[in-house]
């Protein structure tokens, strides 16, 4: 009976699953449809107006030109300006510090990656034992915060307070200092150093932190701002921490 | 210490391997943007910046300019479920990703929910499939008498079929389908089933492409119990590890 009930539990899982997935897309397809046909609009409405302007250029030299600059950009090559930017490298030893970082934590952002093939099988194989090393590495730190967690439990005890009482409060002290440190502030601090909004900022640490990583909002790459020379390293820092503290919330 | 040093060498072997192929790129491109110029001297430098800033905008909000077709698998419910999908999974490829503020919320919302219940279903899975890795071990061991032997040739067994099923042949699908080379087919099944999800390569987006209608359902399924899979298999790594 015991089988049966467990068999039926596993079968209710996957429906709900599946059912939470077309749920989600219907959503998304209502809320982003009607932005994107207004952006597809302007960019043909734009495309024709270059043309226009200078009508002596072919149709097919223009696109043309269009396939070679989109095949640039999805190359991660923006040739915006006048100067070479041949000197600025992506793959300078700071960015490919960052990048081997966000793959070994399956963020995997994906602005930056390997284009040639020995690139991506030493992708592959890197990820094969970075994964784990970086599993482990988290439970360490995860292990860090919750003896800070015990402490303060320690502490309420001894002023007598009841057991369960203590849990609930330690896990929504955790959780409140957690979210204000890894959610909110690093927000404000994205406003002031890359020019998002505050909604923005927010955005991107939740899909950053949950390892999600889109792409469409990386730190570091905004053209013609100035970061100072260890900002992506304290960046990478509340990275490595904030997805401890989401593991160890995991675990409470 | 380790770590740190693990993420370093491989900064390092990466930006060895890439660096070259980057400047190539962007020689090519330069050149190229130079010929145009020289072809057309009636077109100013400033609006052509215009426009290629305005074509960079748009890429960046997933649209691509070229002839009059629509692309492909955009925001239609084929292209909604799989970006659910990504999302849930935590891939992310961001090919596809919501541009308005409230389509974020939503995604926020969404995923905070779905990736526990996207673990526990992979847990599940693992589970399951652990147990009939177990199940076939003790028959064995019960029809042939084999002992401690059956157990380790089991695990192999399950191992290298997962392999085979998981990494090693739907690179042949994609090279079928996709056209792509088989490296890259296997490039793209492990970062997709280890959940890294760069986005460079996603199945089914090709414009010039026509896919059969099973082919987006059995690619998820793929990633469903191939992410199962990989999960139980790093876990019995770290296992080993500790």
């Amino acid at each position: 009976k015991a089988m049966c009930s467990g068999k039926l539990q596993t079968g209710l899982l996957v429906a709900g699953y599946f059912v939470y997935l077309l749920v989600g897309a219907a959503v998304f397809q209502v809320l982003e449809r009607t932005t994107e046909k207004q952006e597809k609009m302007a960019a043909a409405q734009m495309k024709e107006a270059f043309l226009q302007n200078f009508t002596h250029l072919t149709v097919a030299e223009m696109e043309q030109f269009m396939k070679n600059l989109t095949e640039a950009i999805q190359n991660g090559v923006y040739p915006v300006g006048n100067e070479s930017q041949i000197e600025d490298s992506s793959w300078d030893f700071s960015n490919s510090f960052f990048f081997a970082g966000t793959v070994v934590s399956t963020i995997g952002y994906g602005t930056l990656r390997p284009k040639t093939a020995g690139g991506q099988i030493f992708c592959v194989f890197f990820a094969l034992f970075g994964i784990p090393l970086n599993i482990v590495f988290l439970h360490r730190v995860s292990k860090m915060l919750s003896l800070l967690c015990k402490k303060l439990g320690k502490f309420l005890h001894e002023k007598g307070m009841r057991k369960k009482k203590i849990k609930v409060l330690t896990l929504l002290f955790f959780l409140a200092t957690g979210i204000l440190v890894f959610l909110c502030l690093p927000s404000v601090f994205f406003q002031i150093t890359e020019g998002w909004s505050y909604s923005e900022g927010i955005y991107f640490a939740f899909i950053t932190l949950s390892t999600i990583g889109f792409g469409d909002y990386v730190v570091g790459k905004q053209p013609g701002r100035n970061y100072f020379s260890y900002y992506r390293m304290l960046v990478a820092i509340w990275i490595l921490f904030g997805l401890a503290w989401i593991a160890l919330l995991f675990n409470l | 210490s380790a770590y740190m040093g693990y993420v370093g060498l491989g900064a390092g072997v990466l930006q060895a391997l890439e660096r070259p192929a980057e400047v190539r790129a962007a020689q090519h491109l330069l050149q190229q943007h130079w010929e145009l110029l020289a072809n057309h001297t009636c077109l100013r430098g400033p609006a052509l910046q215009r426009l290629v800033e305005g074509i960079v905008q748009a890429y960046k909000s997933g649209i691509t300019l070229q002839g009059n077709t629509t692309s492909l698998g955009r925001w239609d419910f084929s292209g909604s479920f799989f970006f659910s999908i990504s999302a849930v999974t935590t891939i992310g490829y961001g090919n596809l990703s919501p541009s308005t503020v409230a389509g974020r919320i939503f995604c926020i919302l969404f995923a905070l929910f779905g990736i526990p219940l996207n673990l526990v279903l992979l847990n599940e899975i693992g589970q399951l499939m652990l147990l009939g890795v177990q199940r076939c071990a003790r028959r064995l061991e019960e029809v042939f008498h084999w002992q401690k032997k059956a157990s380790l040739l089991i695990k192999t067994c399950a191992l290298v079929t997962g392999l085979l099923l998981f990494l090693l042949l739907p690179p042949l699908l994609f090279s079928d389908k996709e056209g792509w080379s088989y490296e890259e087919g296997f490039y793209y099944s492990f970062i997709t089933l280890s959940t890294i999800g760069f986005g460079d390569y996603v199945i089914g987006m090709n414009p010039d492409r026509t896919y059969p209608g099973w082919y987006k359902n059995v690619i998820s399924l793929w990633i469903l119990f191939g992410m199962a899979w990989l999960a139980l298999v790093i876990k019995l790594c770290i296992n080993f590890l500790e």
